[in-house]
């Protein structure tokens, strides 16, 4: 029986008959409509949706589609066959990409709710108009500043440093007795002095932005958030590669090179120039200047603390593993080096042991994690992976090292989620051809933390690497090879690519990637384990990291990186380190809150005994040793 | 006072693995050998019947070694110099299978003969090891593979490097293989998955988890081929496997059994503590659920056969 | 059964105060699930918090210690299998003496001097098991002139039990054995001796009832003799015993285990199934260091703690039959790493020395990062196995991930060429072939 099908793309209606039971994607291609198939027609991508508006199709396979998708009519065109006439809407492409029910969009980031300036904030402007001096009222200058803030803003002891001190008179008499002082009020002890931070003449708006600024120093990464501290609206993100990377990959190997002479204070250099070079662009982009930031809060593990401050790491890494400092004092950004304000308050937030920084501390502060009821799991996808579990009664949290292969670095053709990443590959599963999406539209540099989350999950799920890793020379095409370090998959031609030099997956990338996943992987199963909760009573799991704008949860699950749950439970918080570092930077109770979450954490050393081993060598395969573990990539691959 | 004899029920079992086949079954054996079937752990009969015992072999090399200890040398003698002599007489000291362990002076002409003089001296169902060289190890054991067609020999020994090939050719002759990991539960699994994968029945796999001699790291061969019996116990398919371990190859390196002079006087009489080790390594790993135990020495072949007979009566 | 760490938190005030020495009252909580600390170090937990703890943590196979001038434990075990945890008292061995034996003291003297050392710790038996067929009180007197080790007496007859036990003042003896006939008198002695008493049976059942019995006159320390007439009938007993005590939590077989190798046909044989299933106390037929020297290696193996990272002995090991011209390979030794470097260049027909490091059991990447793998160790390992003695050639291939050390190794080893090999153990053939020509 033949049935006419109206496909409508473009606005313009194409209309073909074909035989009962035809294959929607062939009879597109009858209308000489591209439909764009990337997983080879496997209904395993998605991408070939489109929209039933009269008639009906027979869907064989609704995977990509959520049950409201299909209430609206759509089917995948790889998946459904031809029953009757039919009309059919053909969206285009890219609005298609993203109706993929397994991905997750990163979270937003928005003003806390209820953020209230100044009554949060501890760092406020005062407009003060000061009584000029007479010969009558011989005050000094100090005295009548004093004078003013107690009356004006009923504050009575008022620390200052010598250099302001230096240039009061000055500014008094050009702003002719009317000023701006920025002040900082205390953090902890309500009866410590106030500390003036600047005073300029004249008064500004009110409304005018107070910058402050969120850094999180990773291992890889150096983000920093600049903030208006009157709106608490974020305005800037920046983020950059940590220049101390060309000393070492990891913590470890910065301690050491830190050891010797002079790396301490290389080391210290190099990220001090990384967050004054990430200052200055992110101010660039508010036409503010650097010196107009008077609050810098840093999130950031142990060690990387340690370094920016100068202080010795070495004993992070010897065993008993004890910092020289989790917690330390409020400290002025001229002291420390960042180029804001000289007087800016630089506050180091509060980690718990060596390897559990102040960048888990705030990443378990934005996932609210200590105040949930139900136990949730928090993975920071880093090069130190950490994992906290818990809820508002207990809270345990361990790390391991996973190294940076999810940020990007350590892969040939790895880079940060930036412009020109290519952050979604989707592999045809007959012809092994590639097809992906690269950010920002243009041609590919390199691949991020997601594309390669998404690469290694095709490359498996079509056999194009064995579960070990392994690249198939076997199978026939020319984008399999023989590459310097073993088998290598060409992920882009270097006809495509920017640099005009092909992208590859290599045997060493591949082995990366595994490596990473499987110490993630090992890290929280190990540590649920230890304190005796099953993975299946975890409410969510909460993911931080460095990655693009989406995650495929899916793909995540197929490598192994992420417990197989329903896609509904998985959050991705992107940034959390710079997002509690954020909530800080603007609130007090928040920053209180993150003390009492250092004080509250347990922390569990995985390397105690063999168990962390055992699940690690385990996680050391795609998806796992254990597929029982893995039900539904276990049903994708006999699909 | 009645006690209730606690008894295990586990879901899963071990796979029966069928080694040689007889001229009923394509070959010229004069019988096969069964391992596996257990559905408890080792030699708890209580639990459930033992469907087949362990099983003896006896490793011979392709030409006469000359790093073996003086005391295997005295023990096989003349017969060493020919395979062909050397597996009779082993057949005769009690062996189930004879391993075949080629050297890296064979050529791919000698492997073959070698195997086929075997073939013809014993009616005993084969084992054969390459010389351990990735290479060579393809191109001696795919011409013998292929000579030996539907004789059911096991293929050794596969690692995870390489695999591929002895799993193709053991395939395409209806062969087995011997899947060998450094002593680790997962390694075991994932090579024999990488195995299974390539679409190699699990019925024609015998996993050897590698095992230390006493003294050298039995306790960890010990333990993974324990905590493999209970994965198994427990359903986990990929570990359903026979274990096939080489006590004899790993004692008789050891100072213990392979010198008799120039030792501490506490070890006391040479040779009977060499056979004591070899016999004792073997009977752990007997214990923690061998299956087919690799010796060298023929008393130890005596003592681990008779404490098998009375650790399989009922 | 023993709680999770978490199950014990609930238990704890959770008041995160400190006092007992940890951070948090979770991290307290896991440190008692590992029994690695005492509930008395918490000042503020409940009395009925205490009762549930201490039920929890109660041993379900009583600790048994036979006590003269040495001493030696069995009990205490918590697991069927040594990686669920570790077996934690090592398996006695006795030797069997004969009172009638007119060499008795020569034969003692000489077991009891037997000094065996296995990679750097000296063995020896534990004790001795008097057979009572000449005068037992007599020989309990022989041997106490050479022998302070803890004793076995065989023999039903209590008049004759009671004589020798008064020369054992101060110590814990072991009794052999009472049955359904003869409990009474013999846990009388035990009793007054502070002696241990092995209860025999032919049945789980008859144990059960002979345990109950005597504990109901007051004894404790008992110690089962579970009969069977093969190594298999014994097998399935001792599990069955060692299962009921620890899942079942059975108190009336929550006892050790002795085991008599010395009866069976192949007694080395016998001995090994007693060590590693679940024996607390072996008593072998004679004193034979070709015997004694393999069980004492296997009872180490056995009783090692298996938490502890695999390791392999640190030396040089010859990989293809190296000769002087071979390169030096390091590594550390971690089982697993030396695996893999060993499989791959035994694998590549190349031969090589490879130096084994003591790195307490870590990986390369690990160790360097502990300080366990640095130039300093390295250096002391070439010294120390006298690696220069056995090459021409002084080129050490050093692994890539440390490539940092070349430098410090250098100066720690001046007249040795240092190489950096690959980062990986699969490359290490090429690199072979490549770059060492």
């Amino acid at each position: 029986m033949q049935h006419t099908i109206t496909f409508t793309f473009d606005d313009k209606p194409i209309t073909v008959t074909v035989p009962t039971n035809t294959m929607l994607s062939d009879a597109a291609q009858l209308a000489g409509l591209d439909i764009g198939q990337p997983c080879g027609g496997q209904g395993r991508c998605g991408r070939c949706a489109v929209q039933v508006t009269d008639g009906n199709v027979r869907r064989r396979s609704t995977l990509r589609l959520s049950p409201g998708d299909v209430g609206q009519g759509f089917a995948l065109a790889c998946q459904s066959v031809v029953e009757g006439d039919v009309s059919i809407y053909v969206p285009p492409q890219e609005k298609i990409e993203r109706r993929l029910t397994t991905d997750r969009v990163v979270a937003e980031v928005t003003v806390p709710e209820g953020y209230e300036y100044p009554s949060d904030q501890t760092v406020r402007r005062i407009h003060l108009e000061l009584t000029p001096p007479s010969m009558d009222d011989q005050t000094d200058d100090w005295s009548r500043l004093q004078t003013a803030l107690r009356l004006q803003a009923n504050i009575n002891k008022v620390n200052v440093s010598l250099g302001l001190l230096q240039t009061i008179g000055n500014v008094l008499r050009v702003g002719e007795w009317n000023v701006t002082a920025v002040l900082e009020y205390p953090l902890e002890d309500l009866e410590q002095p106030v500390r003036l931070i600047s005073l300029q003449p004249h008064h500004v708006d009110e409304y005018s932005p107070l910058w402050g600024c969120a850094i999180d120093i990773g291992t890889t990464t150096v983000s920093v958030w600049l903030v208006d501290l009157v709106s608490g609206q974020v305005r800037a993100q920046v983020a950059e590669y940590n220049g101390q990377i060309v000393r070492g990959e990891d913590v470890i190997s910065r301690i050491m090179y830190a050891n010797k002479s002079g790396g301490g204070q290389e080391l210290r250099q190099r990220v001090l120039d990384t967050i004054n070079e990430l200052l200055e662009t992110a101010c660039k982009r508010v036409k503010a200047k650097p010196e107009d930031v008077v609050k810098a809060t840093i999130a950031g593990n142990s060690t990387m603390i340690h370094l920016l401050l100068g202080i010795p790491a070495s004993n992070i890494r010897l065993s008993p593993f004890i910092t020289a400092v989790n917690h330390p004092p409020l400290m002025r950004a001229g002291d420390v080096g960042i180029n804001i304000h000289s007087q800016a308050s630089v506050d180091c937030l509060p980690g718990v042991a060596s390897y559990v920084g102040a960048d888990i501390t705030a990443g378990v502060l934005s996932s609210g994690l200590d105040v949930a009821e139900d136990v949730i799991l928090f993975l920071d996808v880093g090069t130190n992976g950490e994992t906290v579990l818990g809820n508002r009664d207990w809270l345990v949290t361990c790390a391991c090292s996973a190294g940076p292969a999810f940020e990007g670095a350590g892969v040939v053709n790895g880079m940060r989620a930036t412009t020109g990443a290519i952050e979604e590959v989707w592999v045809n599963s007959d012809t092994f051809e590639p097809t992906y999406r690269v950010i920002g539209g243009g041609k590919p540099k390199g691949i991020c933390g997601s594309g390669l989350i998404s690469l290694l999950s095709e490359a498996f799920i079509t056999g194009i690497i064995d579960k070990a890793g392994n690249v198939n020379l076997m199978k026939s095409s020319s984008r399999l090879r023989d590459g310097a370090h073993g088998g290598e998959y060409v992920v882009a031609w270097g006809t495509e690519s920017e640099s005009g030099e092909d992208i590859v997956l290599s045997r060493v990338d591949v082995d990366n990637l595994l490596r990473a996943k499987a110490a993630i992987y090992a890290g929280f199963t190990v540590l649920a384990d230890t304190v005796g909760i099953p993975l299946e009573s975890v409410s969510k799991v909460l993911i931080g990291g460095s990655f693009g704008k989406y995650i495929n949860v899916e793909k995540a699950v197929q490598i192994g990186l992420l417990p197989d749950m329903p896609w509904e439970q998985f959050d991705f918080l992107g940034n959390t380190s710079v997002r509690g570092a954020y909530y800080a930077l603007l609130d007090w109770r928040k920053r209180d809150q993150i003390t009492e979450i250092a004080k509250r954490m347990t922390y569990i050393e995985l390397s105690a005994d063999n168990s962390f081993y055992e699940a690690f060598t385990s996680a050391l395969f795609l998806p796992h040793t254990d597929m029982s573990k893995f039900p539904s990539v276990a049903s994708a691959l006999e699909r | 006072m009645p006690i209730e004899i606690p008894k295990d029920k586990w879901p899963g079992s071990i796979k029966i693995v069928t080694i040689g086949a007889t001229s009923a079954e394509g070959g010229t054996r004069t019988k096969s050998i069964s391992v596996g079937g257990q559905a408890s752990m080792p030699y708890l009969h209580y639990e459930a019947p033992m469907p087949n015992k362990p099983v003896i072999a006896i490793e011979i090399k392709s030409r006469k070694p000359d790093d073996w200890s003086p005391l295997l040398v005295e023990a096989w003698g003349e017969t060493m110099a020919e395979p062909a002599q050397w597996a009779k007489k082993a057949d005769e000291a009690g062996a189930d299978i004879i391993v075949v362990a080629l050297t890296l002076a064979d050529s791919p002409e000698d492997a073959v003969r070698v195997v086929k003089s075997v073939l013809s001296a014993t009616g005993l169902p084969l084992i054969v090891w390459g010389p351990g060289q990735v290479e060579k190890d393809n191109e001696l054991l795919v011409p013998v593979s292929e000579a030996t067609n539907g004789e059911k020999i096991v293929l050794g020994i596969c690692e995870d490097k390489n695999y591929r090939t002895i799993v193709a050719t053991a395939m395409a002759n209806g062969h087995l293989v011997q899947a060998r990991t450094p002593m680790d539960v997962n390694l075991s699994k994932q090579l024999n998955i990488l195995i299974s994968d390539m679409g190699m029945p699990k019925e024609r796999i015998l996993m050897d988890p590698t095992t230390g001699a006493l003294g050298y790291g039995i306790e960890y061969g010990y333990s993974v081929m324990e905590r493999l019996r209970l994965a198994a116990l427990q359903g986990d398919a990929m570990t359903q496997l026979p274990m096939i371990v080489t006590p004899g190859y790993e004692t008789w390196k050891t100072k213990e059994s392979k010198i008799g002079e120039g030792v501490p006087e506490g070890w006391g009489d040479w040779k009977a503590r060499a056979i004591n080790w070899e016999t004792l390594t073997a009977i752990a790993l007997v214990e923690s659920g061998a299956d087919i135990v690799v010796l060298r020495h023929p008393e130890s072949v005596k003592r681990v056969k008779g404490a098998i007979e009375e650790l399989v009566t009922v | 059964m023993a709680l999770a760490g978490i199950q014990i938190y609930k238990l704890l005030p959770q008041t995160n105060c400190k006092e007992c020495g940890f951070p948090t009252c979770l991290a307290f909580a896991m440190k008692l699930a590992a029994k690695q600390v005492e509930l008395s170090a918490c000042p503020y937990v409940s009395d009925a918090s205490k009762k549930q703890l201490a039920e929890s943590a109660a041993p379900p196979i009583r600790l048994i210690t036979l006590k003269a001038g040495s001493e030696v434990k069995a009990g205490n075990e918590v697991v069927m299998f040594r990686h669920e945890k570790s077996f934690y008292n090592k398996t006695g061995l006795f030797i069997r003496v004969k009172a009638s034996d007119p060499d008795l003291a020569k034969k003692v003297t000489a077991a009891d001097a037997y000094k065996v050392n296995y990679v750097g710790m000296d063995f020896s038996i534990d004790g001795f098991a008097i057979e009572a067929d000449g005068d037992l009180t007599a020989a309990v007197k022989t041997i106490r002139t050479v022998s302070k080790r803890p004793l076995i007496l065989m023999t039903k007859d209590s008049a004759l039990l009671d004589s020798s036990l008064s020369l054992l003042a101060g110590e814990s003896a072991l009794i052999y054995a009472a049955d359904a006939s003869n409990y009474e008198p013999l846990a009388d002695l035990a009793k007054k001796y502070k002696a241990a008493l092995v209860v025999k049976s032919d049945s789980l059942d008859g144990l059960a009832d002979l345990t109950k019995n005597i504990q109901a006159k007051g004894v404790e320390d008992m110690v089962l003799d579970l009969g069977g007439r093969n190594m298999g009938e014994w097998l399935a007993r001792s599990t069955q015993v060692r299962k009921l005590a620890i899942k079942s939590n059975l108190r009336a077989l929550g006892y050790p285990v002795i085991a008599f190798p010395c009866d069976a046909k192949d007694e080395g044989v016998a001995a090994a199934q007693a060590i590693a299933k679940y024996a607390g106390f072996v008593v072998l037929s004679e004193f034979k260091p070709e015997l004694l020297y393999p069980l004492l290696v296997l009872r180490e193996n056995i009783y090692t703690d298996p938490q502890k990272p695999i390791q392999v002995q640190p030396g040089i090991y010859e990989i293809n039959s190296p000769n002087p011209e071979s390169p030096v390979l390091v590594t550390t030794n971690f089982s697993i790493t030396y695996f893999s470097v060993a499989n791959e260049v035994e694998g590549s027909g190349l031969p090589a020395w490879l130096v084994v490091t003591d790195a307490e059991g870590m990986s390369v990447l690990t160790a360097w990062a502990a300080g366990k793998f640095d130039a300093e160790r390295i250096a002391k390992a070439i010294k120390t196995f006298d690696v220069a003695s056995k090459v021409s050639k002084k080129r050490i291939v050093l692994p890539g991930h440390v490539a940092v050390l070349s430098g410090e190794l250098e100066e720690e080893l001046p007249d040795w060429e240092i190489r950096v090999g690959p980062r990986e153990a699969v490359d290490l053939p090429a690199f072979m072939k490549q770059a060492l020509n």
